[in-house]
């Protein structure tokens, strides 16, 4: 069973590394500006999954399998692979611009607890439960009021990897919107008209 | 960077500040415009959602500048939380030209009644309804002004409660629009309802520098990229900069009026770009930073002579804020219940819909409400084309989170096999006790300034009229083959619609303004953005903030140069 009032995760030995390893992200980004770093996750997703500076090793394992779970190739419309949705919610976690910084911890902390529940529950990693048994785990999941909580806004960063301009290394191809038959807006954004420049701009950092 | 003296200094950018901005710098007087947020032109804006819904670049950070909003809890006990907390938040648009850049713009006038709302329609316990100081007949003229020079377009025809009007149509015509307003007017005529076309403060052919509408697929909350939107900055102050008499300083925050032993305002104080304290000296200062932050500016400027804020000795500033009242509705119309023409052309990327049902401006058909009664406006439309808000429709089914194939399906069906048509409602949010702005004691902006403290209080009066509204909306909507029809009226405001705080008028003790925008207390201070007004009437503010402005910019230029006359005589 599923403790419903637990809803905070235990932290993992790794959470003191993966701190580390975001703040070297980070400071990177701010040197390099984060126009090079979108270039990584746009054009190179497998090697993402296997080596980021956001992610451990097993968060990024946990990540993949839940996308898969959450929006899954089945033969209708792309599939969370299909679209980037890794590489997109990697950009999106490290985004230190976002004014909602709580919210990519969470996603985070999220991960981290998923696979503690799995072990917890059937003795293995979260990637490891059989595909056709993880649908299931993640529906008890769904059942306490964190798990709610931490699907809801998988689902919410899932949307923007689907729907939003691919420039922002979802929607790949523009899968997402050729699916659902979207009409994006014009003129769409550019390069050097992504939201972070913008953003620098009413938060007066110099660009 | 120049410290001369100006001839005016104006304290934002918006719809409040533009006319003042473009006609004072036409009639040749040295204007300043001191903007809080950043210098965006017209080549900066794209249909990003990212940028414009998702991550909110086009206003403060909430780290950085916030508010403390108290409302009524379900018991009906009061409660304060910091905007930083909720995240929900009362900015509109923090750039040059203000949140007019990201306006929808329907551009309704007021009606004749609006402005003497009390002798109508008498006194509601509990609201604090007055007259306005001025008349519809001496606003009239100017909302002709805003039609040619911003640009209103759209086509004027009879129904019972058309306000007089000076010229016989809107100077461009009518947008192109989705084949469901054909259906909407149809669908009021079942009624008996006379559905007639919205104006919207959006250009249909070329004007100036501007380019017409070209139907972006996304406008509300976006930057317009042709310039066809009515923004004060691409209508106007574009403009008031080719004359030479207008110098912007965009990352300027003002936070302090200061007065000279006489009560005048020498100068104002304002944080630059690097967050360092500068000044700057005028003969004339106009505030217009959007209701809440005027309020709070005047709040904030205190002195000897006004120890409780600039203007305030008789305690009315930020008294009497109001919203737009109201709320909304939508419904879905499924494509396997059109024919196969007409889903193609419902379907198609053209979102306009501009058309209103204004039969119950006044309601004197609802014994059940009275026997006469002011009632509101009726706009139908599409929801926005962006496609996060329909993601977001599709996420639960129920009350049932979806994830995998569920929630593909779901988004596949709603994206593909029907299109949800929306109405929205205006009527009088009516002025209380318990809507008004203060400074917090305790929770301060990043320059440690005190934050404004919005209490949101609603009268019960505007749930009934929104409600008989909404009824008359739905059966339109129905007849256009809606389902699945739900409403939202409530008393949670639209936060991109706020007036009042300094009202105007001829009693000093009551008011802060006189009628022309002067502030009573103080002798060379305006107020032009949505402050002034006592009551809002039921319509979007913005078309009539426009046409006060440039109301009050004729009677500045009167001043300015009657002094100027006697310091040539002297």
């Amino acid at each position: 069973m599923i403790d419903d009032k637990e809803i905070a995760p235990d932290l993992l030995d790794s959470i003191s590394t993966w701190q580390v390893n975001r703040r070297k992200l980070l400071k990177a980004g701010l040197l390099a500006g984060a126009m090079t770093q979108i270039n990584l996750f746009t054009s190179c997703s497998t090697e993402l999954k296997s080596n980021n500076d956001v992610l451990n090793a097993q968060q990024s394992l946990v990540l993949e399998t839940t996308l898969n779970v959450l929006f899954p190739d089945d033969g209708n419309g792309p599939s969370a692979d299909d679209i980037n949705a890794f590489g997109y919610f990697i950009w999106a976690i490290q985004d230190d611009l976002n004014r909602k910084q709580e919210a990519n911890t969470f996603i985070i902390d999220g991960l981290d607890w998923v696979n503690k529940k799995a072990i917890q529950l059937k003795q293995t990693n979260f990637y490891s439960i059989p595909a056709n048994h993880r649908t299931a785990f993640i529906d008890e999941m769904v059942k306490t009021k964190y798990g709610k909580k931490w699907v809801s806004a998988m689902v919410t960063l899932l949307f923007e990897a689907l729907l939003l301009d691919p420039l922002y290394g979802g929607n790949k191809e523009e899968k997402g919107w050729k699916w659902l038959n979207h009409t994006p807006g014009f003129p769409r954004p550019t390069e050097e008209l992504r939201y972070e420049v913008l953003m620098k701009k009413q938060l007066k950092i110099k660009q | 960077m120049s410290n001369a003296k100006y001839d005016i200094c104006i304290v934002g950018s918006g719809a409040g500040a533009g006319p003042i901005i473009y006609e004072l710098s036409k009639a040749g007087f040295k204007v300043l415009v001191l903007e809080k947020g950043p210098w965006l032109k017209t080549k900066d804006f794209t249909k990003d959602e990212m940028t414009a819904t998702r991550r909110d670049a086009y206003t403060p950070h909430l780290k950085d500048e916030r508010h403390v909003v108290e409302k009524k809890d379900s018991k009906g006990k009061w409660y304060a939380q910091s905007t930083e907390d909720t995240g929900s938040d009362l900015w509109n648009g923090s750039c040059v030209g203000g949140s007019s850049n990201f306006m929808s713009a329907y551009f309704h006038r007021l009606k004749p009644k609006d402005f003497r709302l009390k002798s109508e329609y008498g006194p509601i316990e509990g609201a604090n309804i007055v007259d306005w100081p001025i008349t519809y007949d001496e606003l009239e003229p100017y909302y002709t002004k805003v039609e040619e020079i911003i640009g209103v377009s759209g086509k004027v025809l009879p129904h019972k409660n058309l306000e007089p009007r000076s010229t016989p149509d809107y100077p461009y015509p009518p947008l192109k629009t989705n084949i469901v307003a054909d259906w909407f007017v149809e669908g009021g005529k079942k009624e008996g309802f006379n559905i007639v076309p919205a104006a919207r403060g959006i250009i249909s052919e070329p004007k100036d520098k501007r380019q017409p509408c070209y139907h972006s697929n996304y406008c509300g909350s976006f930057g317009c990229s042709s310039d066809a939107k009515a923004s004060s900055r691409a209508a106007l102050i574009n403009i008031a900069l080719d004359t030479g008499n207008c110098e912007i300083r965009p990352d300027s925050k003002v936070f302090k009026l200061e007065n000279d032993s006489t009560g005048n305002i020498s100068k104002v104080w304002y944080y630059d770009f690097n967050d360092m304290k500068q000044s700057v000296e005028a003969d004339i200062f106009v505030v217009a930073c959007q209701a809440i932050e005027t309020a709070r500016l005047l709040l904030m400027s205190k002195s000897d002579e006004f120890p409780n804020g600039i203007g305030n000795n008789n305690g009315q500033v930020g008294k009497n804020l109001i919203f737009a009242g109201g709320g909304a509705g939508s419904g879905s119309i499924r494509f396997d219940q059109l024919s196969t023409e007409d889903r193609a052309k419902f379907d198609a990327p053209l979102t306009f819909v501009n058309q209103t049902l204004l039969d119950f401006y006044e309601i004197d058909n609802a014994p059940e409400l009275g026997e006469r009664l002011k009632g509101g406006t009726i706009d139908f439309l599409i929801e926005h084309a962006n496609p996060m808000p329909k993601a977001f429709r599709s996420k639960y089914k129920g009350n049932t989170l979806l994830y995998g194939s569920a929630l593909k399906e779901n988004l596949k069906d709603y994206f593909t096999e029907q299109k949800r048509v929306r109405y929205e409602i205006f009527c009088d949010w009516l002025p209380t006790d318990n809507c008004n702005v203060s400074l917090d004691e305790t929770v301060k902006d990043k320059w440690n300034d005190p934050v404004g403290k919005v209490k949101l209080g609603y009268h019960e009066h505007d749930l009934i009229v929104g409600n008989y509204l909404a009824e008359q909306a739905e059966k339109v909507m129905k007849n256009v083959g809606a389902i699945d029809i739900n409403r939202s009226i409530n008393g949670n405001p639209p936060t991109n619609l706020i007036a009042g705080g300094c009202r105007f008028g001829n009693d000093p003790e009551t008011t802060v303004l006189d009628k022309n925008c002067k502030a009573h207390e103080v002798n060379n201070l305006y107020v032009t953005d949505g402050s002034f007004m006592p009551t809002g009437g039921s319509v979007p503010h913005t078309f009539t903030i426009y046409a006060n402005s440039f109301r009050v910019a004729d009677k500045l230029i009167e001043r300015l140069r009657m002094t100027s006359d006697l310091e040539s005589i002297g």
